[in-house]
């Protein structure tokens, strides 16, 4: 039962990556910041982080083929939670998709950085 | 110059008088000078001046009947021969001036026109052409028999044969306007109906068959003849409505881009605030949570927006879950709190917290919920009161939105959940966009509740949705939902609700 502490934000959205960010330091939270599907694919492989909070707009790849690699078929972050934060409704199939892979789905333009840090101090790590 | 058939009898009867006038006067003169001639001789006078008048008068009066009586012997046949009647009789010939010049021409133009607009019923029956023109026209005709089964489907009828050969209408009717509930209301109540749907679709958006949207017309009449007691008209508009969701598409993509932006507002506004709370006067920090609700509204008015698209193009799909009414509530608490307490409204809300739990879509619930607190806001004056409060009801949980603002004239309540309805009133001194109530109402009604509003003006409204406890529904909704994990739903969005949270 361990608070989450170290985060990796996919955004590619420099205002809103940083916003991320600050907010979530500024909570006490170790961030990494990423702008890219693919680099957020390399990045969320080789360290180790409680939860990644990933877009679904990204230059490169989009946020769902990155989850669908993360977590297709072998899981290769089964350290990490996954929260998908998009402004972009999915239609229903896409999203239920994501549903089974992820474990929280947002819309960024209806939270603030503080209601993200309140759903964030509620989750725990993996194990 | 044409005769007025209004004038023609005047005319004719005028006519008619000098011609017996004329005929009297030459008769009265051949007697005068018979008389003078006959010295009176008995025999004489019944010979020459009895006889004479006898047969002149006769001749007269022949001329007289057969000059008065032409124009209605022309009628006459006129008017028998549009008539459905079966008669032998020669279609009067009106060509040539003389008719024109009486006035007659017109009148029996004006006959046969009649028959124009209804065409002759007279020709044989062709049923095989008939059967042809049925199966081929660029409409779908379902005919229905008393049990309601289809008795006739032409080529184009929006109609689905399973294996087992039952065929069936293929047409999702929105919410309880349906043909199912109109048939059995038709059925009970009327000899005769008749109803018409807009915008019904063949399948859903998602699905992979040739979606069409058809305009359908269906008619009822009780023991109608050949075993038709519903006959429906399905006309495929989708072409035209394809055009309308284009626009609704362009809509969606422009309120999508829209929330770029407002996420960036409303997040470094919380950060900001957050950041110099030591530093910030309380009228400045007044003003940042100004700042916040204007933003929480707009990134409001962009999500009703976009689910008014998905709603109107039929894309608008709920997940309803169990859920507790005062825990939808508490996502958006805060919020609406601020929004009432920046505006100087008291929010008071009072769920009690032993009712049952209802089958609810978190997200657009809480939307309902945030339109209705908002409007009691904008139609409440400074420091008025806003209520919230729940209660069962039957088989649903109610809320209950109450204001002791403007109210309504009961005009317009009709109106009020139609969309881009504004009251008049309300168009130039508050904003809004007029979808808030009608997307509400669709969501609630999707929910399979109902939202209505009682209203006395200058004393306020009261805004009253109904959700379905889920213990009432549940058998039908773990039938549709395969995944029906927990799930803790944030204000915007889900999150799984893993076990060891519960710890």
């Amino acid at each position: 039962m361990v608070a989450i502490s170290t985060i990796l934000v996919v955004e590619d959205d420099r205002f809103i990556g940083e916003m991320y960010v600050r907010s979530l330091q500024n909570a006490g939270y170790k961030v990494d910041w990423v702008v890219s599907g693919t680099e957020g694919l390399e990045t969320a492989t080789s360290k180790l982080y409680d939860l990644i909070l990933l877009d679904i707009m990204l230059p490169e790849q989009p946020g769902t083929d990155v989850l669908a690699k993360l977590r297709g078929g072998k899981d290769l972050i089964p350290h990490s939670r996954v929260i998908v934060l998009t402004n972009f409704d999915q239609d229903d199939q896409s999203r239920a998709a994501m549903q089974a892979k992820a474990d929280g789905y947002l819309i960024k333009a209806d939270i603030t950085p503080r209601k993200l840090i309140e759903i964030i101090s509620q989750m725990t790590t993996v194990a | 110059m044409a005769v007025r058939i209004a004038d023609y009898f005047t005319l004719h009867q005028r006519r008619v008088v000098w011609l017996t006038v004329g005929l009297q006067i030459m008769v009265t003169s051949v007697l005068a000078f018979l008389l003078f001639n006959s010295h009176f001789n008995p025999l004489g006078v019944a010979i020459f001046v009895l006889l004479p008048v006898v047969v002149l008068q006769a001749f007269a009066f022949i001329v007289v009947l057969r000059y008065t009586l032409s124009p209605l012997n022309v009628l006459t046949r006129a008017i028998a021969h549009i008539s459905k009647e079966n008669n032998d009789v020669i279609p009067p010939n009106i060509n040539g001036t003389y008719h024109e010049r009486t006035g007659l021409k017109p009148m029996v133009e004006t006959i046969y026109n009649l028959t124009v607009s209804e065409p002759k019923t007279t020709a044989p029956k062709n049923s095989e052409l008939e059967t042809t023109i049925l199966e081929h026209i660029p409409s779908g005709i379902v005919a229905l028999n008393a049990k309601r089964e289809i008795i006739y489907a032409n080529e184009s009828a929006p109609v689905i044969t399973d294996p087992k050969n039952q065929r069936s209408i293929q047409l999702l009717f929105e919410g309880k306007d349906n043909l199912d509930t109109w048939l059995a209301n038709s059925e009970k109540n009327a000899v005769s109906d008749m109803h018409a749907w807009t915008r019904v679709q063949s399948s859903l958006p998602d699905s992979n068959t040739d979606r069409r949207i058809f305009d359908v017309f269906a008619s009822y009449s009780k023991n109608g003849t050949g075993g038709v007691e519903t006959l429906i008209v399905a006309v495929d508009r989708t072409t035209h409505y394809a055009e309308d969701e284009e626009d609704m598409d362009f809509i969606a993509l422009a309120a999508h881009e829209l929330r770029g932006p407002i996420t960036v507002i409303r997040g470094y506004l919380d950060v900001l605030a957050e950041e110099l709370q030591p530093e910030l006067k309380a009228d400045q920090m007044e003003l940042f949570r100004r700042l916040s609700v204007s933003a929480s509204r707009l990134s409001g008015y962009v999500s009703n927006i976009l689910n008014v698209s998905r709603y109107d193009r039929r894309h608008l799909q709920l997940h309803l879950r169990e859920d507790r009414l005062k825990d939808v509530y508490s996502g958006i608490s805060d919020d609406l709190g601020l929004r009432a307490s920046t505006q100087n409204r008291l929010l008071n809300v009072t769920i009690p917290d032993n009712l049952p739990t209802i089958a609810a879509d978190r997200n657009s619930l809480s939307e309902v919920i945030a339109n209705l607190v908002d409007n009691a806001i904008k139609y409440s004056a400074e420091g008025g009161v806003v209520e919230v409060t729940a209660a069962v009801e039957g088989d649903f949980v109610k809320c209950i939105i109450t204001d002791h603002g403007i109210g309504i004239p009961s005009s317009v309540i009709g109106h009020l959940f139609s969309k881009f309805y504004r009251s008049h009133r309300s168009r130039q001194t508050v904003a809004g966009t007029g979808l808030g109530l009608y997307i509400s109402k669709a969501i609630v009604e999707s929910h399979g509740g109902s939202i209505g509003v009682s209203s006395t003006e200058g004393q306020g409204s009261a805004f009253t949705f109904q959700i379905p406890i889920y213990a009432t529904v549940a058998d039908k909704l773990l039938g549709d939902d395969n995944g029906n994990e927990g799930i803790i739903v944030s204000d915007s969005g889900w999150i799984k609700n893993h076990s060891k949270f519960q710890g």
